[in-house]
């Protein structure tokens, strides 16, 4: 079963790239998508669609992640078609609103941007393992270190977090059809019955997450596990596609930031 | 060796006994199942074998180290490994080889020597083609086979396994005691939690715990004999055990101290062979 954002595996060149140069690239294209005008927006996009295709992600990969979204997608786009000052191209008079053609280009442009960040983010965590994303974490995290900061610790509470997250969503299915089993039909129950049982859920899954958290710190510790310096599986070195990723990263930003200026 | 001497614990704040005067010990690669009924202490005693639990009084030595001495435990740890009864509260990586590196990584081995340890402890398993794996896809079997590599890849004298049949089907089961077997046959040492009287009949030795303390301690001919004792406790003894005292009952001449199946089965043909005509 496919989970939104878990690692796919795959053999792509993308799969074979430094996590640090994939999380360096995400965050540099985020902060573009962002500040650039919205045509060159539209570029980065194009260009992270084309990155898409050569990834071997299916684009029914990328629409699954997107979907949970959709609601919110939708819901922006409307909010800048109809709130948006412009010449009106539809008007609703009992509401006060009016789709304007400013309003579509501005509500298009807003989500372009908005899918362009998520795509970015959900094609980093679908081709790196987690544990060759919290390496690149702990390397950036690094000069902390200096500060007493405890990156290794930081980097181990990421990772049960994340290992953390789909138990906490088997737990929640677990409590709720064990409530249904009971006869509760949440359709059917009014509005205090549904807080209490949000309540009771809430509880039940907060103590059998704190009873599972036990157990694996206690799992941890029997496996040596102390607080500070750790080694790591993953192996942190920059290779020619490497290199090559960032000089051609390094022309584009260069271009693209000529072509902000140019434009505005 | 492991050596436990009039080993008492005691679960504050409760007050507690789960354990009451236990003095045993290990040899180097054999094979032992621990059995007795619910909360009689086996999970607690198997805890005091890698120092995640210490003795109230009494004194447990691994490999001649004290548990009670924190200098050691790093050790101790390495020195006996364990296995939980629910992996899912043991795997802490997101895939099967990052989670098998978490206790090489501990120890701080260089990259190279994880992915070695890693790689070899996958196929020692026979998980290989799993390495990539999301956790999350696994069957319970396989992630019971994941949690034993997890252990395994410390390079442990020792297996401590916590039910490690337990929720799994058949083919599950056998999968993962035959990796059990063969853990045993590499001369690493197993101690094995169990309800399952079968499983135990396969080790070298049983030792069964009743109210926090050693109840009976043998070879499990010398255990399944003393059938009385063991329902005392409500034990149940193995099936095919059960089947030979019940037809020494009803006047058969059988031997009753008959644990694993080929033997039961020899019994009963040479019975049959008495009655051929």
């Amino acid at each position: 079963m496919y989970h939104t954002g878990v690692f796919i595996n795959g053999q792509s060149p993308i799969y074979k790239l430094d996590p640090r140069i994939k999380l360096a690239a995400t965050i540099c294209l985020s902060v573009f998508i962002l500040w650039v005008k919205p045509l060159i927006a539209f570029v980065i996009g194009i260009a992270l669609f084309c990155t898409v295709l050569v990834s071997g992600i299916s684009l029914r990969t990328i629409g699954q992640a997107l979907k949970p979204l959709l609601f919110f997608i939708v819901l922006i786009f409307l909010v800048h078609a109809l709130f948006s000052k412009g010449e009106a191209l539809v008007s609703i008079p009992y509401l006060g609103l009016s789709l304007s053609y400013t309003g579509l280009q501005q509500g298009f442009f807003v989500i372009w941007r908005f899918l362009c960040l998520i795509v970015a983010a959900v094609l980093l965590t679908l081709t790196t393992t987690p544990s060759q994303m919290i390496a690149a974490i702990k390397y950036f995290l690094r000069p902390l270190k200096l500060l007493r900061i405890p990156v290794d610790d930081i980097a181990v509470m990421i990772m049960l977090a994340l290992r953390l997250m789909p138990i906490l969503l088997t737990e929640k299915e677990r409590v709720e059809i064990a409530q249904k089993a009971r006869g509760y039909n949440l359709r059917q129950s009014g509005f205090i019955i549904r807080i209490k049982t949000f309540l009771s859920l809430a509880s039940t899954i907060l103590s059998g997450v704190f009873r599972r958290a036990d157990e694996l710190a206690l799992a941890m510790e029997a496996r040596n596990y102390r607080r500070g310096e750790r080694t790591s599986l993953v192996e942190l070195r920059l290779t020619s596609p490497d290199y090559f990723v960032l000089i051609f990263l390094g022309i584009f930003s260069v271009i693209f930031i000529a072509l902000n200026y140019y434009f505005s | 060796m492991i050596l436990l001497e009039n080993v008492y614990y005691k679960y504050e704040p409760e007050g507690i006994e789960a354990l009451r005067g236990i003095s045993l010990q290990v040899r180097e690669g054999e094979h032992l199942a621990l059995i007795g009924p619910n909360g009689c202490g086996k999970t607690t005693l198997i805890r005091h074998l890698n120092a995640l639990l210490l003795p109230a009084s009494g004194k447990v030595t691994v490999g001649g180290r004290n548990t009670n001495d924190p200098k050691h435990q790093a050790d101790i740890r390495t020195f006996v490994g364990m296995v939980f009864q629910n992996p899912d509260n043991q795997i802490v990586g997101m895939t099967v080889e990052e989670d098998v590196a978490f206790g090489p990584e501990n120890l701080r081995l260089p990259t190279m020597e994880i992915k070695k340890r890693v790689a070899e402890t996958l196929g020692r398993v026979g998980i290989s083609e799993l390495a990539c794996r999301n956790i999350e896809n696994l069957s319970g079997g396989e992630k019971r086979l994941v949690a034993i590599a997890g252990v395994l890849a410390m390079r442990p004298r020792y297996i401590a396994l916590d039910e490690p049949t337990v929720f799994l089907d058949p083919a599950a089961s056998i999968r993962v005691l035959g990796i059990i077997d063969k853990l045993h046959s590499e001369g690493v040492g197993i101690i094995h939690i169990t309800h399952n009287m079968a499983e135990a009949a396969l080790t070298q030795r049983i030792v069964v715990m009743n109210e926090g303390r050693i109840y009976l301690d043998g070879t499990p001919q010398e255990i399944f004999e003393k059938f009385g004792m063991l329902k005392q406790i409500g034990m149940q003894l193995p099936q095919v055990t059960e089947l030979l005292i019940k037809l020494k009952e009803s006047g058969f001449s059988v031997r009753t101290d008959i644990v694993k199946m080929e033997d039961a089965l020899e019994q009963i043909r040479s019975l049959a062979g008495k009655f051929k005509v």
